[in-house]
């Protein structure tokens, strides 16, 4: 299998002078096309920053990252624009819907973003919603809709643009547990379709849905 | 420093960016103010503070030279008269000094009691040979100073004393005579003995309100006296007005809507400051501090910030418009404000602080009304109403668009604050418009003809004749008083055709006069004599006789101030067959003005362009503009904090959806362009309500300020709505890329966060 996501040695501090808490500290991750990847940790461990750092949306001080094909440290700004619209998808904890857009909107927009290259088209769009079983909620405010479906709406608002690598942190979070349960589902179906999956989570009932399981400890990433 | 102090200044310091944004457009509101309040207190009571200075009587009374003793004997029979001073004025004098000269110079030989001037350099005459005070006018234009030598007549050489101001008159080069003093005794050994006569009188009414009293007995014991004329302190009011009285009082009208527009948005600033700060609020109100707690600390902390930013804002405001506005008084022998301002301006800064702090207070406690669970919340905006929404279409644009007007209150607020400053600038585009019209055409008081020549009456049809003249006719024009209230004086203007044919003021009320006996008095003289249609116009003529008219009707002139009067010439030749007109001419479309001026000269007269209410001194106009733009200029910036200032509260309130498009893949372009489509709606909206406003409500209110007795039109052309457009449109553009620029060096994880 081809590994859309290889990072190694990754530092990453916060905080300066005494106060400063190196929470990676030579993590190394591989991900295979296809594969769902549950990395758990506890609180603070450094599982988010482990994403952000995946999808580019923090920089390493230290490590390497290529993330399906692109070198992501050191990248300038512009290939992470690239690499956030092409190749990686974000599921977040708390939706991040846009509230003034309805649910089949807010998967438009991305694909607006992605200038019609054919990845983010209506027709695809459309698919998604059928695909998710969202028909019935796409024209609805987010405020009108479940947590459940809020999430539903968030993951295929992260496929719009066909990633190689869906990142999800703590995507069940805010969910009720009937509710983590599809979108865990829906999660572990992706394998599927494609894109692999790079889950952070606390709850051991992500397990189940995992290919492979890593802890967090001490800023490395152990089996 | 109390704790309370100390804390609220913590806080501030805690957020140096935002502190300094507020402070900033606190500061920006302030110099408008600054610059409003300096203009319009310094304006509007330039004249008085100058007449008050230079002891100005409070009549002249000017007359063919006579004996001093036989002056003095009937003016001191006067009842009401304090005082009095005589003056011989020699006009035509050759002046020199520098290299400059001028063959009109007004040589006012004074004696000794009360000048009626004000030293503001120098020492005043000592009655020593070879001094000479000059006005202030003639001492910048020719950069005359104390001790400079100045050469009066043929080789008279006198040395500067002092310098001085007299408000009786604008200054020099405004007014085309510059204006010196001698002493009686000092130029008696230069010009001979024969300087005992005089030809002025200036006094001092024991009760101003009763000047009439006086007016009317020297008008009773004036036989045999040639020329009398009087002009009262009302009347030298008037007499600046007309070189400048329309123009500075649509300064300050325009300053006094300027001031109502900063204050509005001194508010709406402090307001969007509490609304970035909501959590801020639930937090102190989750740890116990009363509602009316959580309003004081805010209403301190505003304080703390506007105090300093008021005081910067003010002085700024005041150090941009005191130069041009001094210049402007200068130009009409009118003093600066000095410390006068001062309590103008504390009262400023204290409004503008009180302002703020009730501004950021009275949302404080509605938001410590909030449950402060929802206030936790933050700042996000609720959900929309019902469960659909429309379609997306035009991608980010679009989103910036919805997301603004996903809080309505704050999009109205927003473009609110903006209307007013783009209303203000529309305003003072369509003043600079008015002013450039007043100036170059006399169109604009109604006036159908271009040039005037000093001809008889009879040269009409030879004038008629030249080529390029569509028509001419004789034009009477006397300086004439009310009989009744001798202090009033007007401006009785006649033709011999059809009054239409020449002059269209609008008419206010009753009709234009037909038969030689009517006449139609401007506003301003049917205001000053509670005059309407029916009642009995006696005008004095300078040469003793009266003439009785009927007021036909009102109509709205700008000349003079509205104190006008047009008739026939019948009755006023028959009481005083000296009267000369003067030819007015009216051009043909497309004439050539130099070759009709040739024409007039080979007639024996020379061609006057008719100006309208300004003066067509270019420093005077060139004052104007720089004002102008000094107004503009602040204008401009408030325009521009308004709108950082909104763009910068939508980036924080919706920075996890903007946070959201940069993860997924959203490049600066795209965040500015849903920033763009935010400060469009914005603009666009308010641009529309400025200009709407502007010509519904501030057009007329300033011209109603400034003018009641005129017909002025403050309406913008397309040229001005076009620079309008594009100037709010480039603040937009650079509005929005400074705060995109700011909001793509946030990391994105921090917007993610912020939930």
């Amino acid at each position: 299998m081809v590994n859309v996501v290889t990072a190694s040695g990754l530092v990453k501090t916060f905080g300066t002078g005494r106060a400063a808490r190196r929470v990676l500290d030579g993590a190394a991750i591989e991900v295979a096309a296809g594969e769902v990847v549950a990395v758990h940790g506890r609180s603070g461990s450094g599982k988010s920053t482990l994403l952000h750092l995946l999808g580019g949306l923090d920089r390493a001080e230290a490590g390497r990252i290529e993330v399906g094909g692109l070198r992501v440290d050191g990248a300038k700004e512009r290939t992470l624009d690239e690499l956030r619209r092409h190749h990686v998808g974000f599921v977040f904890q708390f939706f991040h819907l846009i509230p003034e857009l309805t649910g089949a909107e807010n998967l438009l927009l991305p694909a607006r973003l992605l200038n019609g290259d054919g990845k983010g088209s209506p027709e695809r769009v459309r698919a998604l919603i059928e695909r998710l079983g969202l028909e019935g909620a796409a024209e609805r405010l987010p405020h009108t809709l479940s947590g459940g479906e809020q999430q539903r709406f968030a993951i295929a608002r992260a496929l719009v643009g066909d990633p190689a690598v869906v990142l999800a942190d703590e995507p069940t979070g805010n969910l009720d547990s009937e509710a983590a349960r599809t979108v865990l589902g829906l999660l572990g179906g992706l394998r599927e379709h494609g894109p692999a999956v790079v889950l952070v989570t606390h709850e051991r009932e992500a397990a189940r849905i995992a290919d492979r399981v890593l802890h967090l400890r001490e800023g490395r990433l152990v089996p | 420093m109390s704790g309370a102090v100390r804390t609220a200044l913590r806080r501030l310091l805690a957020r140096r960016g935002r502190t300094l944004l507020a402070g900033l457009g606190i500061a920006a509101a302030a110099a408008m103010i600054g610059t409003a309040a300096t203009l319009g207190f310094g304006l509007a009571t330039g004249f008085e503070r100058a007449a008050d200075r230079a002891d100005l009587p409070d009549a002249i009374a000017r007359f063919d030279d006579e004996e001093l003793g036989e002056i003095d004997e009937r003016v001191r029979a006067l009842p009401n008269v304090e005082e009095r001073a005589y003056r011989l004025e020699v006009k035509g004098v050759p002046l020199a000094a520098g290299g400059r000269s001028s063959e009109r110079g007004a040589v006012h030989v004074v004696r000794s009691g009360r000048r009626g001037y004000a030293i503001v350099d120098g020492a005043d005459l000592s009655g020593r040979a070879g001094e000479v005070v000059v006005e202030r006018g003639l001492a910048e234009e020719w950069d005359l100073r104390v001790g400079s030598e100045l050469e009066i007549g043929r080789g008279a050489r006198l040395r500067v004393a002092g310098i001085a101001i007299s408000p009786d008159n604008v200054a020099f080069p405004l007014a085309s005579a510059p204006r010196v003093y001698v002493a009686y005794e000092a130029l008696r050994p230069l010009l001979g003995a024969d300087v005992d006569p005089v030809n002025v009188a200036l006094v001092w009414a024991a009760d101003p309100a009763r000047l009439d009293i006086t007016l009317a007995q020297a008008r009773a014991t004036g036989f045999g006296i040639d020329n009398l004329r009087f002009v009262t302190r009302d009347g030298v009011r008037l007499l600046l007005a007309q070189a400048a009285g329309i123009v500075i009082a649509l300064l300050v009208a325009f300053s006094l809507v300027a001031l109502g527009s900063a204050l509005v948005m001194l508010a709406a600033t402090a307001r969007a400051d509490v609304e970035r700060r909501l959590r801020s609020i639930g937090v102190m109100r989750a740890l116990g501090f009363s509602r009316a707690g959580v309003s004081a600390e805010h209403a301190l902390e505003a304080v703390l910030l506007a105090a300093p930013a008021a005081a910067l804002g003010l002085a700024v405001g005041v150090a941009l418009a005191a130069a041009p506005s001094a210049r402007l008084l200068e130009s009409l022998n009118e003093l600066p404000p000095g410390w006068s301002l001062a309590p103008i301006l504390i009262a400023c800064f204290v409004g503008i602080v009180a302002v703020v702090a009730l501004a950021t207070a009275w949302p404080a406690w509605r938001a410590a009304g909030r449950a402060p669970a929802e206030v936790l919340r933050g700042a996000a905006p609720r959900p929309p109403g019902g469960s659909r929404a429309p379609r997306l279409r035009g991608g980010p644009l679009a989103l910036g668009a919805r997301l603004a007007s996903a809080r309505p209150g704050r999009l109205a607020a927003t473009v609110a604050v903006l209307a007013a400053s783009i209303s203000v600038v529309v305003l003072m585009l369509a003043l600079a418009s008015l002013l450039e019209r007043l100036q170059a055409d006399p169109g604009v008081l109604g006036k159908r003809y271009q040039l005037t020549a000093k001809l008889p009456a009879s040269s009409a049809d030879a004038v008629r004749a030249l080529p390029g003249v569509e028509d001419a006719s004789p034009r009477y024009v006397v300086e004439a008083t009310d009989s009744f209230r001798l202090a009033e004086s007007f401006r009785l203007i006649a033709y011999p055709d059809d009054l239409r044919e020449w002059e269209r003021p609008p008419l206010d009320e009753g009709r234009l006069p037909r038969g030689e006996g009517e006449v139609a008095i401007g506003a301003g003289l049917a205001t000053a004599l509670g005059a309407r249609p029916g009642a009995t116009l006696a005008a004095l003529l300078p040469s003793g006789a009266e003439v009785r008219f009927r007021v036909a009707g009102v109509v709205r002139a700008l000349e003079n101030d509205g104190r006008v009067a047009f008739a026939k010439p019948g009755p006023l030749l028959a009481a005083d067959p000296s009267i000369e007109p003067a030819i007015a001419v009216r051009l043909a479309g497309g004439a050539d003005r130099a070759a009709v001026a040739r024409g007039l000269e080979r007639l024996g007269a020379v061609a006057e362009p008719v100006g309208a209410a300004t003066s067509s001194n270019a420093r005077f106009l060139g004052v104007l503009a720089s004002l102008l733009r000094v107004v503009a200029a602040v204008n401009g910036l408030v325009c521009l904090y308004a709108l950082v200032q909104a763009l910068t509260l939508l980036a924080l309130e919706r920075r996890a959806v903007l946070a959201v498009l940069r993860a997924g893949g959203a490049d600066r372009t795209q965040v500015a362009l849903v920033l763009g489509g935010a400060a469009a709606l914005v603009v666009a909206l308010a641009t529309g309500a400025g200009i709407v406003a502007e010509r519904a409500l501030l057009g007329p209110v300033v011209t109603r300020f400034a003018a009641d007795y005129a017909a002025l039109s403050l309406t913008p052309g397309l040229g001005s709505l076009l620079i309008v457009v594009l100037g709010t449109g480039t603040l937009a553009l650079a509005a929005t890329a400074w705060v995109a620029g700011r909001l793509a060096r946030e990391p994105i994880v921090a917007g993610l966060r912020d939930e």
